[in-house]
């Protein structure tokens, strides 16, 4: 229901409004009658961008693709890397599956609660850290392991992460440890940097 | 295709899936997520069975048994979803064997996991899906020993639907019916895996046909809220009817209990509303228990009134019109009374003498179309051509132009029914927008689905269908009418006349004008498409074939209000709204009020009779297809209300007189006769009955038609008894005025702001709804039985506020 009373909400800005090549470009991949399927993307340009999805940017997208508001609302909170609430700068999560687990991910969780103040799911105050336990990242053979964004931290020991909570205060992350090679590397690389600036890519990366 | 199905073998047509093999074979399978009329999916696995093939080999001869010589089968190496799976050629399907039955108990434990079991104290309890499945295919116990998943147990949906989240078996019904029957997707799955819930982003479920997910659920998750905790379903007594709240026939289940409706289901029938109705027949039945209702006759005594018994008012009556002659008398009786009503209102009037007797509303055309359409047809047609807001005005058009745009034919029956999975239906069916076209003067919801909306101005219909008419026949069109280019309005009649079944659904816009009317009529002609014409109210057609009409054009109910009668007995009408109308409704001689509750014409009345709401006769009605259906009395306590076959009884006997309408069976002696097929015959599922078009040579039209720059829009809801539906009222709030927001701004009018404001020199309570469905210069305002769609004038300039919506600071 829109209201035309003199004193209105305030409104946001259309996330989209000033991107209309990246949002055209996004479209294009998808023919006319799948427009729906562009939910996706569009919503992981808003979560790089503002690092989460606000229910003001469920209803643009929504809006753009033709959808009701619950359908994207469905698709997002299917997948746990869309965030309803702001993640803070870094976002922690800790693989707790068994290799992990066995190799000591739980007491690098419990570590990392002490530390930061924090339980599973929380962001700090200042919005630095957001702690996260996930299920299994598909590192096994380098646990435990600690995503921080879209990098991976690999055998975290306390020290090691200890160390790298003293970086990330400082905003000096450092290039993530490097256990295999092979195309992760470029990528990680790549993430880390991003995240270490924290500053959204922009643009279209297929 | 020859299938058997554990001992018993059969035949059935390619495209069966194997659940209705197993069904139409009088075997049982467990079954949560299919649905009539809905895609089945495979989702609840509930109904697994093992099933075998033959196969054949490289040269395409079947592979034989050597130990008999027949072809060998093959079995799936899994169990397999029977309502997923098609049948196949020798197909053999096991549904008894301890590998099943273990299957399906395992499927019943599983599901069982997160299940609160807190069925004592579950609306569904008794008439549960799960329940029942549980007690036949379940084991009794559960293994499961750790903590169930904890959920919201009340969240309201909206006013009309309460959801348990911890009840939800997540069988995806709800979800899925929103998708693929009305199109309104506003409910989904959201999370995951474990913590997967229905919730939805839509604030009360902008929808007309929300309802029916309370039906389908296979648990007690969604429930009605108007029924919520009143009680068990075994306490339940079921009516099965037919809704007299819109004309479209749609049946329907009254469930009530110690003399009170509690609630309203769907009924099936596959030919009119298949198992769907929506939410304003569903929800819009808490008036009939109202502790305002007459359940007296009441008699004038000086400035009050007096109950009195059913004789005292009969005697006062008869006493009263013994002093005044017959033709003086005028009988107006509301269109949604049974056929039975209208014989015992002719009889009345003969009785009398009088001429002057009409059902109202009434448009001045007749109901009965040259070339009239069924709901099948509207169904399977690949054109169809709406005039006006059908989803208001007969919801169930709406569902059924849905199934039109799907192409998917109705499914043949079985013998246990409509197919319980229909492998031709699938989730996500492209719809073909390009065969609908709807035209109204505002934006309509149907808007959304057609491939070709048209927006006409206020009274414009007539000159838009003049227009394409001409276009058709080759001729010069008024361009301006057209509102688009001529090329494209040649493809449309182009595309009309191709199409192999073409219809057009006519609505009260048209049908308030003669001549927008009979311009449908000649576009239908031109281009080959058959008609529905939308009656204001359930009965309009019945009582339009059974002659319920003035004897000449001066005598209808306007010239009856106007002053033809000085005596006047009206049935379910309220027309006192009127000023002018009030004062000479006082004046008269005699005025005989026969109502469900003390309306504005009640309490000017002399006498006042009780009425029986639709929920409560016994009689027949005719759909706007021409199907003669059933209406049968649920029990309700009404005091000593009688519907018009009892008034007509009392007053005859006053008389001396045995009237033919006197009794449901004494009329329908009489209809009978006229109809050729005995009404008492009916059964659930109706008939279509076609009578010739009987109207006499007098022209019963209104003398003037209407004008006026705004318009009365017709509303799922009964406007005159939204106050006493409390539920349904607070989802979709009070009558509305609906305009622009730029127009608003001229009268310091806001959204949400309660107003009075006059509506043809009646004074009308209405709340501001603001639109840009709403053309500019154009109000928008509710349609009642005494004033029936069509135009009307609003004097924006004389609105008073009488509340101010709540401002935002």
């Amino acid at each position: 229901m829109s209201t035309s009373r003199g004193h209105e909400l305030p409104t946001v800005t259309p996330f989209f409004a000033d991107k209309q090549d990246l949002l055209a470009r996004i479209l294009s991949r998808y023919p006319d009658y799948g427009r729906r399927s562009a939910v996706m993307p569009l919503l992981w340009e808003v979560q790089r961008a503002e690092r989460h999805v606000s229910r003001a940017r469920v209803d643009e997208i929504a809006e753009i693709l033709g959808l009701h508001a619950t359908e994207v609302k469905g698709v997002m909170s299917f997948y746990s890397t869309y965030h309803e609430h702001p993640v803070g700068a870094y976002h922690l999560q800790v693989c707790r599956t068994l290799s992990c687990s066995l190799a000591g991910a739980d007491e690098l969780a419990a570590f990392l609660e002490e530390e930061l103040d924090l339980v599973n799911g929380e962001t700090d105050a200042e919005g630095r850290f957001s702690l996260q336990f996930v299920e299994c990242l598909g590192s096994c053979g380098t646990a435990p392991v600690l995503q921080v964004n879209d990098s991976y931290f690999e055998r975290v020991s306390r020290s090691r992460c200890r160390a790298l909570l003293d970086a990330m205060r400082r905003d000096a992350l450092p290039a993530p440890t490097v256990e295999r090679g092979g195309d992760n590397e470029v990528v990680r690389v790549e993430g880390a940097d991003r995240s270490a600036t924290g500053e959204a890519g922009e643009g279209d990366r297929a | 295709m020859r299938v058997k199905v554990n001992d018993r073998e059969l035949e059935l047509a390619p495209g069966t899936s194997v659940i209705d093999a197993v069904f139409a074979a009088g075997y049982d399978v467990p079954y949560f997520c299919s649905q009539a009329y809905m895609s089945p999916i495979g989702a609840c696995r509930m109904c697994l069975a093992r099933i075998g093939a033959p196969r054949k080999d490289r040269d395409g001869n079947w592979l034989v048994d050597d130990a008999t010589g027949e072809p060998k089968v093959f079995f799936f190496p899994t169990m397999m979803a029977t309502c997923t799976t098609v049948v196949m050629e020798g197909m053999v399907v096991d549904t008894l064997s301890k590998e099943v039955k273990d299957a399906q108990r395992g499927m019943v434990e599983f599901t069982l996991i997160n299940h609160p079991l807190d069925c004592p104290v579950c609306d569904k309890g008794g008439a549960c899906e799960l329940q029942d499945r549980a007690y036949e295919y379940g084991t009794g116990r559960s293994r499961f020993v750790f903590d169930k998943r904890h959920q919201e147990k009340h969240h309201p949906l909206s006013e009309l639907i309460t959801l348990d989240r911890e009840r939800c078996i997540h069988c995806k019904r709800c979800v899925r019916y929103f998708e693929e029957v009305p199109g309104d997707e506003v409910l989904d799955f959201i999370e995951r895996g474990g913590h997967t819930y229905i919730g939805t982003l839509e604030e009360g479920l902008p929808s007309n046909f929300t309802g029916n997910i309370t039906d389908i659920c296979p648990v007690g998750a969604l429930l009605d809220a108007t029924s919520r905790f009143r009680g068990r379903n075994w306490e339940y007594d079921h009516t099965f009817t037919t809704s007299l709240d819109d004309a479209s026939g749609s049946a329907i289940v009254i469930d009530a209990r110690t003399g009170r409706i509690e609630r309203i289901k769907s009924g099936i029938n596959p030919e009119v509303n298949k198992s769907w109705i929506d939410d304003g027949i569903r929800f819009g039945h808490e008036y009939a228990g109202d502790p305002e209702r007459l359940r007296r006759p009441l008699l004038r005594r000086g400035d009050a009134f007096e109950e009195a018994s059913w004789d005292e008012a009969a005697a006062f009556i008869s006493e009263r019109l013994g002093g005044l002659s017959g033709k003086d008398v005028g009988i107006a009786i509301r269109a949604d009374a049974t056929l039975e009503e209208g014989v015992a209102a002719r009889a009345l009037a003969e009785l009398i003498g009088t001429g002057q007797v009409d059902h109202a509303p009434r448009h001045g055309p007749s109901l009965v179309p040259v070339h009239g359409a069924t709901l099948q047809d509207l169904a399977t047609a690949t054109a169809v051509i709406v005039l006006g807001d059908v989803t208001e005005e007969l919801p169930a058009l709406d569902l059924r132009i849905k199934d039109a745009l799907k192409g998917v034919s109705p499914p043949p029956l079985f013998a246990h029914g409509v197919p319980i999975a229909d492998l031709r239906l699938k989730e996500r069916m492209p719809r073909a927008r390009e065969r609908l076209t709807v035209v109204a003067p505002y934006r309509v919801g149907l808007m959304q689905h057609a491939g070709r909306p048209v927006v006409v101005p206020v009274g414009g219909e007539a000159a838009w269908l003049q227009a394409m008419t001409d276009v058709a026949n080759g001729t010069d069109p008024d361009e301006g009418a057209l509102g688009m280019g001529r090329a494209e309005a040649q493809g449309l009649v182009r595309q009309w006349r191709e199409a192999s079944k073409a219809v057009m659904v006519v609505g009260g816009f048209v049908l308030a004008s003669a001549k927008a009317t009979d311009a449908a009529a000649a576009l239908a002609k031109a281009v080959g498409a058959s008609q529905l014409l939308v009656p204001p109210m359930a009965n309009g057609r019945g009582l339009e074939i059974t002659q319920v009409l003035p004897s000449h054009a001066r005598y209808d109910y306007r010239g009856m209000l106007a002053g033809s009668a000085k005596a006047l007995l009206l049935s379910g009408l309220d027309p006192a709204r009127d000023p002018a109308t009030a004062a000479r409704l006082g004046a008269c001689e005699l005025l005989v009020v026969h109502d469900l509750f003390l309306t504005d014409t009640a309490k000017l009345a002399h006498v006042v009779l009780p009425g029986k709401s639709g929920y409560e006769k016994d009689g027949t009605t005719v759909s706007l297809e021409g199907r003669f259906l059933p209406v049968r009395a649920a029990p309700v306590d009404n005091g000593e209300a009688e519907d018009l076959t009892g008034v007509v009884k009392v007053l005859g006997e006053a008389f001396g007189k045995r009237l033919e309408g006197r009794s449901v069976r004494s009329a329908r002696r009489v209809l009978r006769k006229e109809l050729g097929f005995d009404p008492a015959e009916l059964d659930r599922l109706g008939l279509l009955h076609d009578l010739p078009r009987r109207r006499s040579g007098v022209s019963v039209g209104p003398r003037q038609e209407a004008t006026g720059a705004a318009l009365r829009v017709p509303t799922m809801v009964r406007p005159e008894y939204l106050a006493r539906n409390p539920r349904l009222r607070a989802a979709l709030g009070d009558l509305a005025l609906r305009l622009h927001p730029a127009d608003a701004a001229g009268h310091d009018l806001h959204d949400g702001d309660e107003v009075r404001v006059p509506v043809d020199g009646a004074p009308w309570r209405l709340r501001i709804v603001l639109s840009e469905a709403v053309p500019r210069g154009v109000c928008l305002v509710p349609a009642t039985p005494d004033a029936p769609v069509g135009r009307a004038h609003v004097a924006l300039e004389q609105v008073v506020h009488e509340r101010r919506a709540l401002e935002v600071a």
